[in-house]
């Protein structure tokens, strides 16, 4: 009877010329699902990688599953990180997996669409799970890059709208390796601290790989977790992150978040202003009504007062006019006795009055002439009071000096 | 004049004051006591809206990751 052994040592045989085998002790294998189960008690994953000409089996234990951030399904490819070996109860070769990411074009977007429909299924996306803001924060703990766009552009925005409030920044990497983590702890320290009434997750634009943390399902369940409503705002309009659709708000951009954490200080000036108005002339009316009640009260009092009121400035009025009228009587005397002294004065220098006296008066072409400015043989007129004569001038003389003084 | 302790609390109590104002049953004296403390009220938040100025603080997070590494 030849040697033999029996299965067990067999297969414990293979297993160890396998394990001598370094490269099968550390493997990136790529391929394709095929054959996807999870078992529903155990929670590990059995399904086989396959290419076009061979096939293998392949586990992967629920402690490693649990970490993938994407649901593996039939026909993805995927390269899967970890050993190769025998496992001695069946003899059979299979890949243990320790790790798994999709892999080639669009394998991004089939990871994002995976956890998307994950957690889409656990409910996290449902809009009843969304908290309201608080109308007016008193702090917004902000998780972003202290030296990045966004964090400048929330101050902006915050302290034009709203400067009560107060920023508690927790500066974070929002790309590279450490960003995940760094986020998450972020998110864990605000939600931690008493101060902050909500949580704002922001970065500023970028590409599309800038902005893939932000797909994470650590951050996304570090802000489920949150116990303060969590508003999320990463890139642009255009850009949707997991984070976005798990937070209780989403905005399109670091400035149109700060908007919308914060009421407008301009709109409550008018609120202020609008109560304002409305309590005085609240109080305005209830005062006129007020006065209305009294003035009814006091009518006849008032109409006893506004009598006597009355009389009293009747007299008044009346003795004003007498002053006045005696006033103008003066002075229509006056001016009439400085009349007839004017009227005296000037019939005492009238001319005529002095001819009645029997002096003359030389007139010489219709008009009173000195007898200086004659010349002999000029006719002149001699007129008296009674008469006047026609006269020829003979002579003209100068008279005697002592004459002119008359 | 007391101070309300916040600026919502002080514009909420100014939406009271206008109810009770309103109100035809409160009387005359009451009401100007209310009138008055709205005036205050007013006063008040307008000057917080102000001179109010943006606060910042920053928290520490990177202690928070080291903690959690320890663990």
């Amino acid at each position: 009877m030849a040697d033999y052994i029996n299965v067990t040592s067999l297969n414990r045989l293979a297993k160890q010329v396998l394990a001598q085998c370094e490269p099968l002790n550390d493997l990136i294998v790529c391929g394709e699902i095929s054959g996807f189960v999870r078992h529903y008690k155990s929670g590990h994953m059995y399904f086989a990688l396959k290419d076009e000409n061979a096939s293998v089996k392949s586990v992967m234990f629920r402690s490693s599953a649990q970490l993938l951030n994407f649901q593996p399904q039939n026909g993805m490819l995927v390269l899967a990180y970890g050993h190769a070996t025998l496992y001695e109860r069946d003899g059979a070769f299979q890949l243990y997996v320790d790790y798994m990411k999709p892999f080639g074009a669009g394998a991004a977007q089939m990871a994002f669409d995976a956890l998307y429909k994950k957690l889409e299924a656990e409910g996290l996306f449902a809009p009843e799970r969304k908290r309201p803001l608080p109308p007016v924060p008193q702090c917004i703990g902000v998780v972003t890059s202290k030296t990045g766009a966004a964090w400048q552009d929330v101050q902006n925005v915050i302290g034009r709208r709203w400067p009560m409030v107060k920023l508690l920044l927790a500066p974070v990497n929002v790309q590279g390796i450490e960003a995940e983590r760094s986020i998450v702890a972020g998110i864990r320290a605000l939600d931690k601290d008493k101060r902050p009434d909500l949580i704002l997750v922001t970065r500023g634009g970028g590409s599309k790989e800038d902005l893939w943390v932000f797909n994470s399902e650590r951050i996304a369940r570090a802000a489920v977790a949150c116990r303060k409503p969590v508003v999320s705002a990463v890139g642009h309009e255009i850009d949707t992150t997991i984070l976005d659709y798990v937070a209780d708000l989403r905005a399109p951009t670091p400035s149109a978040a700060a908007e919308l954490c914060v009421p407008d200080r301009e709109e409550l000036w008018q609120k202020i202003f609008i109560l304002e108005q409305n309590i005085q002339k609240n109080i305005q009316n209830r005062c006129q009504v007020c006065y209305n009640k009294l003035d009814t009260l006091a009518a006849p009092q008032t109409m006893q007062r506004q009598k006597q009121a009355m009389q009293r400035r009747e007299a008044d009025l009346a003795r004003l006019s007498d002053a006045v009228q005696g006033a103008s009587a003066r002075r229509f005397t006056d001016a009439e006795t400085q009349l007839r002294h004017a009227a005296a004065m000037a019939r005492s220098l009238n001319p005529y009055g002095v001819l009645a006296r029997g002096y003359a008066m030389v007139e010489k072409d219709g008009a009173v002439s000195e007898v200086a400015g004659l010349r002999p043989g000029d006719a002149i007129t001699l007129r008296g009071a009674a008469a006047q004569a026609d006269c020829v001038v003979q002579r003209v003389h100068e008279n005697a000096q002592e004459g002119t003084t008359l | 004049m007391k101070q309300p302790k916040s600026f919502e609390e002080g514009l909420a109590r100014l939406q009271e004051l206008l109810t009770a104002l309103q109100d035809e049953s409160t009387p005359l004296a009451q009401s100007v006591k209310l009138y008055a403390e709205a005036a205050g009220l007013i006063s008040y938040c307008k000057q917080t809206l102000d001179a109010a100025k943006l606060q910042i603080d920053e928290i520490d997070a990177s202690l928070l990751v080291q903690a959690e590494d320890v663990q």
